[in-house]
C-alpha cells in the first residue's frame, strides 16, 4: 500500500513529538470530574463484560463431592475449548441437584440461561421468592421462564461491549484509511503511476474473484475467511511487484492525479443519504442465520463515515503545517509523511468520533435485539430483556434494569466523547 | 445559487443510482421465491406439474423474473450465459450448486433435461404404487445437488421401476439415459473452469433496468403480502412519519431556542449547570427505553396511571365532529411526539447554547454593551441573530435524523409510518416494501440535506454556495 510513490526507507525517522502532547490531553481529560467518573464506570463495565462468568454462573467456582475436589467453572472453559470432558458427577446433571460437601459459588448462582423452575412467571425482586437461602436470591427478579435478570444483564454487558467495540474497530480502520487519504491528499496530492492505476484495481478484482467467486463451493461448505483473505493479500502482493517492475517503463510510470477527497466525500454522501438504521435492517435480513459477527461487520461497514470526516477535517489543517513541508523538503514520500508524521498528530480527534460511535452502536444493537431482528435467538442482550417487558406489563424490573444498563453505557461513552471534545479543543490547549 | 442548486441536484443522480443498485442487489439476495408467492391456487397446481410450470412461467414473466438480473454478470466460465432462463429460483440454485461442484455445464444441462424428460414420461405412465414412489423421488432430483442424495433417489427410482414390469417397459430407457447422464456429469467434471473468469453482457432488457425505470416513475412494484401497489402504502406511511416528525421538531425548536439562549446567558452559573446536565441526560436516554416505560406505566391500568390510549393512532368514524377527531388524534399522539421531541430538544438546545456562547464573546457584543444598550437588546438583536444561522441549518440534519429515529417510536407506539412499515415488512418477508422504504427514505434524506444547504446560504449572507 505504501508504494504508490518512490520511497526512501533508509534514513531514520525523526524523533516523534507526539508523546508529551498526548499526555497533555490525557491529563486534561483526567482533570475533568465528569470524564474521570465516566472512565471509572467504563472500567466497571469492562470488568462485568470480561469477568461476567465469575460473577453470575450456575457452575460453582469450587466444590467438593464425595471427598474429591473440583473446579467446574474452570473446567467449563477447557471443555468448551475441546481440551477436556466433564467429570462423572457433572455428566448431564442439574447443578443445584448435586450433593456438595463444600461449595463456593459465584455471587449470582445462575447463568443467563439457567431456568429456575421454582421461580418462573416473573418473580419480583422485592416479593416472595421460592429459594433455599438468601444466596440464591434473584436480586433483580426473573422473567417468564424463571431466568435471572441480573445474570442476563451481565451477559448482555458482554454482548453490548463486544458489538460496540468490534464494530467500531472495523469502522475505525475503514474511516482512518479513507479519511486520511481524503484529508491529507485532498484533491491535489495523490499522484499514482499509470501502471498502479491499472494494476491495483485489476488485482482487487482478481483477489475478489479467486477468493470468493471461484471458490464458491469451498465457501458453501464452510466459510474459510482466512484462506480467502490470504488469496486476496497474495494478489495484492503480486500486483505490487508488477507495479514495481512496470514502473521502469516511462509511459507506465507517468503519474496521474487522483482526486481522493472528491471520491471519498461522494462515498460519504452516499452512505449518509440513507438512514443507517433502515440500511442495517435491509442488509441484515439477507442472512438466513444472522450472527453477532454479521451484525458487527455490517455496523462497522456502515458507520465509518463519522470517523473519516473527523480525520479528514483535522488532516486538512495538519497538511499545511510546517513539519509536513519540512518532510517534503527532506524528500520523504507522501505516504511516509502521512503515516508517520501527519496521522499521529491528527489521530486524537478520532477518539471523539469513536466514543460517540460506540454509544451509537450500543444503542443500535440494543434496538435491533429489542425488535428481534438480526441477532441469533440464543443470545441474551439488554434489548431482548427489555422487549420481554412489553408482553409482561407488571414486571417493571424487566423494563427498568435493562433500560438503565443501556442508558448508563450510552451515557458513559457520550460523557467520554464530551470530555475528549473539550480536552482536545485547540482553544483549550493554550 | 441557482447553478449550485442545479449542480447539487445533478449529484443526486449518481447517489440515487448507487442506492438503487444496492437496494436491488440486496433484494435479489433475500431468502424466498417471489414467484411462488404470487401463484394462485397452489394446492390445485401442486398435483399437476405441467400446469404448475405453465402458471409459474406466466407469473414469472409478469414479474419480469424471466430476464437477466443486471446489464452484465461477472462469473466463472463454468457458468453458462443463459442460466437466468431457468426461471424457477430453487431449480436455478440447484443448477448453480451442481455447476459449482462439477463445472461442466453441457453435461449438467443434459442431465437436467433428462430429469424433465423422465418426469413427463412418468406423468403419463400407468398409475400405481411404483409410479407414485418413482415420481416422488424424481421430484426431489430437481432440487438436489448433493451427490449422496441424488444417488439414493436414483436408486429409489430404479427399484420402483423394477418392481413394476409395465412401468419398467414404459420408462426404463429414459431412466437409463438419465442414470448415464448423471454418471457422465461426475466422470467429466471440469472444476478447473472456475478459475477462468467470464463476463456476460445482457443489454438493456434486464430486471434492474425495468425496475429502476418504474421506480423513477414512482412505481415500486407490488407488495408480496397483499399484492397491493407498494407506492400506495409508502405514501400513507410517509404522511404519518412527516406529520409526527414535523410536530415534534416544531415543539423541539420552540422550547430549545429559549432554553439554549437562557443557559448561554447564565453560562457557568448554577441554573446553566443543571439545565445542561438534564439536557445531556435527555440526550443519552435511549428513546426506545423511554417509550417502553411510558407505554408500561401510562397506558396500562397495572400501576394506576392509565392516562393514555395504548397504541396506534386511534379509530375515527366520519360522523364525529372535527373537534372530537382532533382530540382522539391528540390523545394518541402525545406520548410518541413527546418521545420524538425530547431527543431533538436536547440536541438543538445544546447547539443553541454553544453558538450563543460563541456569539456573546464577539467584539460587536462588547461594543453594544459599551454603547449602553439594554441587555435585552444586546442579546436578542445582536447576539441572537448571529447565533441563529447554525440552528436553522440544523433543521436539515435534524429532519433526516428524526425520520430515522422515528422507526423506533413508530414500532413501539404502533404508528403506521415508514419505520413501522419497514419493520413489519421485514417480519412478513415483504421485500418490495422494505426496499421501497429504503429508497424513499434516501430521497427524503437527500432533500433534507439540500434544504439545509439552502437554508445555510439564506441565513448567512456571507456564505456563497458553489464557490470555494
Amino acid at each position: 500500500m505504501s508504494d504508490f510513490a518512490a520511497t526512501d526507507h533508509s534514513s531514520a525517522a525523526p524523533p516523534q513529538s507526539t508523546a508529551p502532547k498526548d499526555q497533555q490531553w490525557w491529563q486534561r481529560l483526567r482533570r475533568r470530574a465528569q470524564a474521570r467518573w465516566s472512565l471509572r464506570l467504563l472500567a466497571a463495565l469492562l470488568f462485568f463484560a470480561i469477568f461476567g462468568d465469575f460473577i453470575a454462573n450456575e457452575r460453582p467456582l469450587y466444590c467438593e463431592i464425595e471427598g474429591r475436589h473440583y473446579f467446574p467453572l474452570f473446567r467449563y472453559y477447557s471443555v468448551s475449548a475441546g481440551l477436556a470432558v466433564w467429570q462423572p458427577p457433572f455428566n448431564g446433571s442439574n447443578w443445584d441437584e448435586l450433593q456438595y460437601q463444600a461449595v463456593v459459588r459465584a455471587f449470582i448462582p445462575y447463568s443467563y440461561n439457567t431456568i429456575d423452575g421454582k421461580n418462573r412467571n416473573y418473580t419480583s425482586p422485592f416479593g416472595h421468592q421460592n429459594i433455599a437461602s438468601w444466596r440464591d436470591r434473584h436480586w433483580l427478579g426473573t422473567d417468564r421462564l424463571g431466568r435471572d435478570v441480573a445474570a442476563g444483564l451481565i451477559a448482555g454487558a458482554r454482548t453490548a461491549i463486544l458489538v460496540g467495540v468490534l464494530a467500531m474497530t472495523i469502522a475505525t480502520l475503514i474511516g482512518i484509511l479513507l479519511g486520511a487519504m481524503a484529508g491529507y491528499f485532498s484533491d491535489d496530492k495523490l499522484r499514482v503511476s499509470r501502471a498502479a492505476c491499472f494494476i491495483y484495481p485489476l488485482a482487487c478484482f482478481a483477489g475478489f474473484y479467486y477468493a470468493f467467486l471461484a471458490r464458491a463451493l469451498a465457501w458453501a461448505e464452510g466459510s474459510d475467511l482466512i484462506a480467502a483473505l490470504g488469496i486476496f493479500a497474495l494478489s495484492l502482493l503480486i500486483a505490487w511487484a508488477l507495479v514495481k517492475l512496470l514502473s521502469r517503463q516511462s509511459w507506465l510510470a507517468k503519474k496521474i492525479l487522483i482526486p481522493a477527497d472528491l471520491i471519498v466525500m461522494r462515498l460519504i454522501e452516499i452512505f449518509n443519504s440513507v438512514p443507517p438504521l433502515l440500511l442495517i435492517l435491509s442488509v441484515i435480513v439477507i442472512f438466513k442465520e444472522p450472527s453477532l459477527l454479521h451484525l458487527m461487520a455490517i455496523i462497522g461497514l456502515i458507520r465509518w463515515t463519522g470517523i473519516a470526516r473527523f480525520l479528514r477535517g483535522e488532516l486538512l489543517r495538519v497538511r499545511q503545517l510546517g513539519y509536513v513541508e519540512a518532510g517534503q523538503a527532506l524528500g520523504y514520500s507522501e505516504w511516509r509523511i502521512l503515516w508517520r508524521h501527519a496521522l499521529p498528530n491528527a489521530i486524537s480527534p478520532v477518539l471523539i468520533a469513536i466514543a460517540f460511535g460506540v454509544a451509537n452502536t450500543v444503542l443500535l444493537e440494543a434496538f435491533l435485539s429489542f425488535l428481534g431482528i438480526g441477532l441469533p435467538h440464543n443470545v441474551v442482550t439488554w434489548g431482548t430483556l427489555l422487549n420481554e417487558s412489553r408482553s409482561a406489563v407488571k414486571a417493571w424490573w424487566l423494563a427498568i434494569f435493562p433500560g438503565l444498563a443501556i442508558f448508563l453505557t450510552v451515557t458513559i461513552f457520550n460523557l467520554l466523547g464530551e470530555g475528549l471534545t473539550e480536552a482536545l479543543d485547540p482553544k483549550m490547549r493554550e | 445559487m441557482f447553478r449550485y442548486l442545479i449542480r447539487r441536484l445533478l449529484w443526486f443522480v449518481p447517489t440515487l443510482i448507487v442506492i438503487s443498485m444496492v437496494a436491488f442487489g440486496l433484494s435479489k439476495h433475500t431468502p424466498g421465491d417471489p414467484v411462488a408467492l404470487f401463484l394462485n391456487d397452489v394446492s390445485k397446481l401442486e398435483s399437476d406439474p405441467i400446469a404448475y410450470q405453465k402458471a409459474y412461467s406466466s407469473v414469472a414473466a409478469d414479474l419480469g423474473q424471466d430476464k437477466p438480473s443486471f446489464y452484465f454478470s461477472v462469473t466463472t466460465s463454468a457458468f453458462p450465459r443463459n442460466l437466468y432462463q431457468e426461471i424457477n429460483r430453487e431449480r436455478r440454485n440447484c443448477l448453480r450448486s451442481l455447476i459449482q461442484q462439477y463445472g461442466n455445464w453441457p453435461q449438467i444441462e443434459h442431465y437436467y433435461q433428462l430429469v424433465g424428460h423422465l418426469d413427463n414420461r412418468l406423468s403419463t405412465a400407468p398409475a400405481g404404487q411404483a409410479t407414485t414412489s418413482a415420481r416422488v423421488a424424481l421430484r426431489l432430483l430437481y432440487l438436489q445437488a448433493v451427490n449422496e442424495v441424488i444417488s439414493i433417489n436414483l436408486d429409489t427410482i430404479g427399484r420402483a421401476l423394477k418392481a413394476d414390469t409395465a412401468l419398467y417397459n414404459y420408462a426404463a430407457p429414459s431412466f437409463d439415459s438419465l442414470f448415464n447422464a448423471y454418471a457422465q456429469v461426475k466422470a467429466q467434471a471440469s472444476p478447473w473452469r472456475h478459475y477462468i473468469p467470464a463476463c456476460y453482457w445482457y443489454g438493456l432488457d434486464n430486471q434492474y433496468h425495468h425496475w429502476f425505470g418504474r421506480v423513477l416513475q414512482g412505481d415500486f412494484g407490488r407488495s408480496y403480502a397483499n399484492k397491493q401497489p407498494v407506492t400506495d402504502r409508502l405514501w400513507i406511511a410517509l404522511r404519518w412519519t412527516l406529520v409526527i416528525n414535523s410536530i415534534a421538531i416544531f415543539i423541539a425548536y420552540l422550547l430549545a431556542v429559549p432554553l439554549g439562549v437562557y443557559t448561554a446567558i447564565h453560562r457557568g452559573k448554577r441554573q446553566d449547570r443543571w439545565i445542561t446536565l438534564v439536557l445531556f441526560m435527555l440526550h443519552s436516554l435511549p428513546v426506545f427505553w423511554v417509550a417502553t416505560l411510558l407505554l408500561i406505566f401510562f397506558t396500562t391500568p397495572e400501576y394506576g396511571m392509565d392516562w393514555f390510549p395504548t397504541m396506534g393512532v386511534g379509530e375515527l368514524s366520519t360522523e364525529d365532529s372535527f373537534l372530537e377527531r382532533l382530540l382522539v388524534r391528540i390523545s394518541h399522539l402525545v406520548l410518541p411526539v413527546f418521545c420524538l421531541t425530547y431527543g431533538a430538544l436536547a440536541f438543538i438546545a445544546r447547539q443553541m447554547r454553544g453558538s450563543m456562547v460563541e456569539a456573546l464573546q464577539q467584539d460587536f457584543v462588547r461594543t453594544a454593551n459599551a454603547k449602553g444598550l439594554l441587555p435585552r437588546q444586546v442579546i436578542w438583536k445582536h447576539a441572537f441573530r448571529n447565533a441563529l444561522s447554525p440552528i436553522i441549518t440544523m433543521l436539515g440534519s435534524v429532519l433526516p435524523a428524526a425520520i430515522a429515529g422515528s422507526v423506533v417510536i413508530e414500532v413501539i407506539f404502533n404508528i403506521p409510518g415508514m419505520g413501522k412499515l419497514s419493520v413489519d415488512a421485514i417480519n412478513a418477508k415483504d421485500w418490495p416494501v422494505v426496499y421501497g422504504v429504503l429508497i424513499l427514505s434516501a430521497v427524503v434524506t437527500m432533500a433534507g440535506i439540500l434544504l439545509a444547504d439552502i437554508l445555510y446560504a439564506w441565513a448567512d449572507p456571507r456564505v456563497k454556495l458553489g464557490k470555494k
